[in-house]
């Protein structure tokens, strides 16, 4: 049970036990069997919060000073410069890996010192050779370098530092029209350092957040480590991934945790609601396929398989995750989030390999039928089991659907009229039907 | 070994790696900078108000393709290296770029850009110089600003030392002045040179 759920349930003993409802003895059993949580977590986290904010704070400040660019100390005295602070934090990095690897403060402090240390260092070299070129070249030797710390240094604070490098290189990279294969390989650098978190402390919240920079990252890398040599394969990989993130979030999480504390669902539930919108337009099934393949000598070839080794690997692992980890009566809505998975896949085909353009409006036309299933879907789970949070997801899918398509200039006005009317009409015979029940069900309760 | 003992020693390794990283930069530039030839690289015409206002110059230089023999294989994106020579006015040019480290000789090591054809029909490769950014003191790229009404474009070169394939910036010359002095003495206020002929 939750913090929060235990306090609720401690308050309210007394009044249950005056009104008659349980006993002194049951009440009892029950603060035995629930002890109040203690405030040394909070303050645990408060410490943990302070080491990582003053090793940010301290580690920024330092970069700035360096920034200033001291032209008058000489070259000797600046490049000492450069390299104490880096010497320094390695060396009380070392010092509480021997003597503070229990404490995590400690630690993530002395992480983040050491990664923001090593940034200074390597830029200020560059600033007093004037060598070192883009920003793009600063932050991979800085990724490179700051790869390993996350899992030596379990700091979940470097972890999400190194990741943000690591797509803000991939993003840098890309606008330069730079190779980024080498993205993923090195991002699985922190997934010793993920796990082990996991298998430690998985509803904690170093858990949560490095789960949330997981999330994001996936999101943002699945499109930058793209090649884009075969146009919409973006549209398999992503529908995969967003699905394989709703399938893993919903099998692990407890039910009365909040959204903070779900990321996977978070993420993937946001994303598949834009992208769908995205793809209930025609316009991004135009020439997508192997016709439509580009040729240019600037691909790699290594990453355009990889692209396609995505475009195949993450809905086959959606659909994987949702048959053998989802309970098909617990986490039928789960499932039903998920159907994009086996429509891409149905559509996607369809439209790459036909000449015939007018199919490209059946797979639009797929995916507003996704957004219009899903909402009304999550809105009858969400009224069934009293959630309002999943109620109000449903009409947000539907206002945002109905907002797309009222301002859809490829639709005909009276087209559209009808549509919306039917729809409307729709939904009215529904509450019709909803309020007789209830009524019924009213009349007949005792 | 015991886990945190290993994880320790692979600490230790990863600590000297990012020192030996620094250390190995800072040596290679030291290098050039002691040892190295020098080298005048023309610029683009630099207006001070645009170019001064960061905490660095961005520098264009006017040399940035070379010729490729044609015998060797498209060049895109490989680690290439480039023979440097002097012209009549005593700026640096580059001979036809090579796969291996030449014998002897000056020359810059780099990745190389794509390929395309000149005018004459001959293979040509767009280059990055492995230099693109000046740095400055935020005090002496704010002299800038007091002269903000002359603007203009100036004739500027960087110094560049080169040892080994690696090239350093030694100065930044605008006006036919180092950058420096030609800060601190008003530089941006007086009118752009007509000509500047490197000392030799």
């Amino acid at each position: 049970m939750s913090n929060r759920s235990i306090r609720w349930l401690l308050n309210e003993l007394p009044g249950l036990v005056s009104d008659g409802v349980v006993d002194d003895a049951t009440a009892d059993r029950l603060r035995s069997r629930y002890p109040a949580p203690s405030s040394l977590t909070g303050s645990r986290l408060a410490i943990i919060v302070c080491a990582v904010f003053g090793a940010l704070l301290i580690g920024s400040g330092v970069i700035l000073l360096l920034a200033h660019n001291w032209e008058h100390l000489g070259r000797p005295a600046r490049t000492v410069i450069a390299v104490l602070p880096l010497l320094a934090s390695q060396v009380l990095a070392g010092w509480v890996l021997v003597r503070r690897g229990d404490s995590t403060a400690w630690r993530e402090g002395s992480a983040t010192l050491l990664a923001l240390a090593l940034a200074a260092a390597i830029a200020l070299v560059d600033q007093t050779y004037h060598t070192g070129g883009d920003l793009e070249s600063f932050l991979w030797r800085w990724s490179l370098l700051l790869a390993p710390l996350p899992w030596l240094l379990n700091s979940s604070s470097v972890a999400i530092l190194f990741l943000a490098a690591l797509t803000w290189w991939a993003g840098a990279a890309k606008a330069d029209r730079l190779e980024v294969i080498w993205l993923w390989p090195l991002a699985l650098a922190v997934v010793p350092h993920v796990v082990s978190v996991m298998r430690s402390d998985r509803r904690g919240l170093r858990a949560a957040n490095l789960q949330w920079a997981s999330a994001v990252f996936l999101c943002v890398a699945a499109g930058l480590g793209l090649e884009w040599r075969v146009p919409g394969l973006w549209i398999l990989v992503y529908t995969g991934l967003f699905a394989l993130m709703i399938a893993v979030g919903t099998a692990t999480r407890r039910d009365e945790e909040g959204v903070w504390r779900r990321p996977l669902e978070a993420v993937g539930v946001a994303g598949s609601v834009v992208l769908w919108l995205i793809l209930s337009f025609d316009e991004p099934w135009k020439h997508i396929g192997w016709h439509h393949i580009h040729n240019d000598e600037r691909f790699h070839q290594a990453a355009s398989f990889f692209d396609v080794a995505l475009a195949v690997g993450l809905p086959l692992a959606a659909l994987a995750a949702v048959t053998l980890i989802l309970d098909r009566r617990r986490h039928t809505l789960a499932m039903v989030w998920t159907v994009s998975v086996p429509v891409a896949a149905i559509v996607w085909p369809l439209v790459a390999a036909s000449e015939n353009t007018d199919l490209r409006w059946i797979a639009a036309l797929a995916f507003n039928l996704i957004l219009f299933v899903v909402g009304i879907a999550s809105i009858t789970s969400g009224i069934r089991s009293q959630n309002l949070g999943t109620v109000n997801l449903g009409m947000m899918v539907i206002a945002a659907l109905t907002v797309v398509r009222f301002f859809d200039a490829e639709i005909g006005f009276v087209a559209k009229g009808l549509a919306f009317i039917v729809i409307g009409i729709g939904f009215l015979a529904a509450n019709v039907v909803m309020s007789r029940r209830l009524k019924r069900a009213e009349g007949g309760a005792p | 070994m015991s886990g945190r003992n290993l994880r320790l020693a692979l600490f230790v390794v990863l600590a000297v790696t990012q020192l030996a990283v620094a250390a190995g930069a800072i040596i290679r530039s030291e290098l050039a900078l002691r040892s190295g030839e020098v080298f005048r690289f023309k610029l683009q015409p630099v207006d001070p108000v645009d170019a001064f206002r960061g905490r660095y110059v961005n520098l264009r230089f006017e040399l940035d393709r070379a010729p490729v023999a044609d015998r060797l294989p498209n060049l895109h994106n490989q680690k290439i290296y480039v023979p440097l020579a002097v012209d009549r006015d005593g700026f640096a040019v580059f001979d036809s770029a090579v796969l291996e480290r030449p014998a002897a000789g000056h020359y810059l090591g780099m990745r190389c850009g794509i390929e395309y054809t000149d005018d004459n029909g001959g293979r040509v490769v767009s280059l990055a110089l492995p230099f693109q950014h000046y740095y400055m003191t935020e005090e002496l790229a704010r002299e800038v600003d007091r002269s903000l009404w002359r603007r203009g474009r100036r004739p500027a070169w960087v110094t560049v030392r080169v040892r080994n394939g690696t090239g350093v910036i030694e100065d930044l010359y605008v006006d036919g002045r180092p950058v420096r002095e030609w800060l601190e003495t008003g530089g941006p206020e007086q009118p752009p040179a007509v000509t500047a002929i490197p000392e030799q």
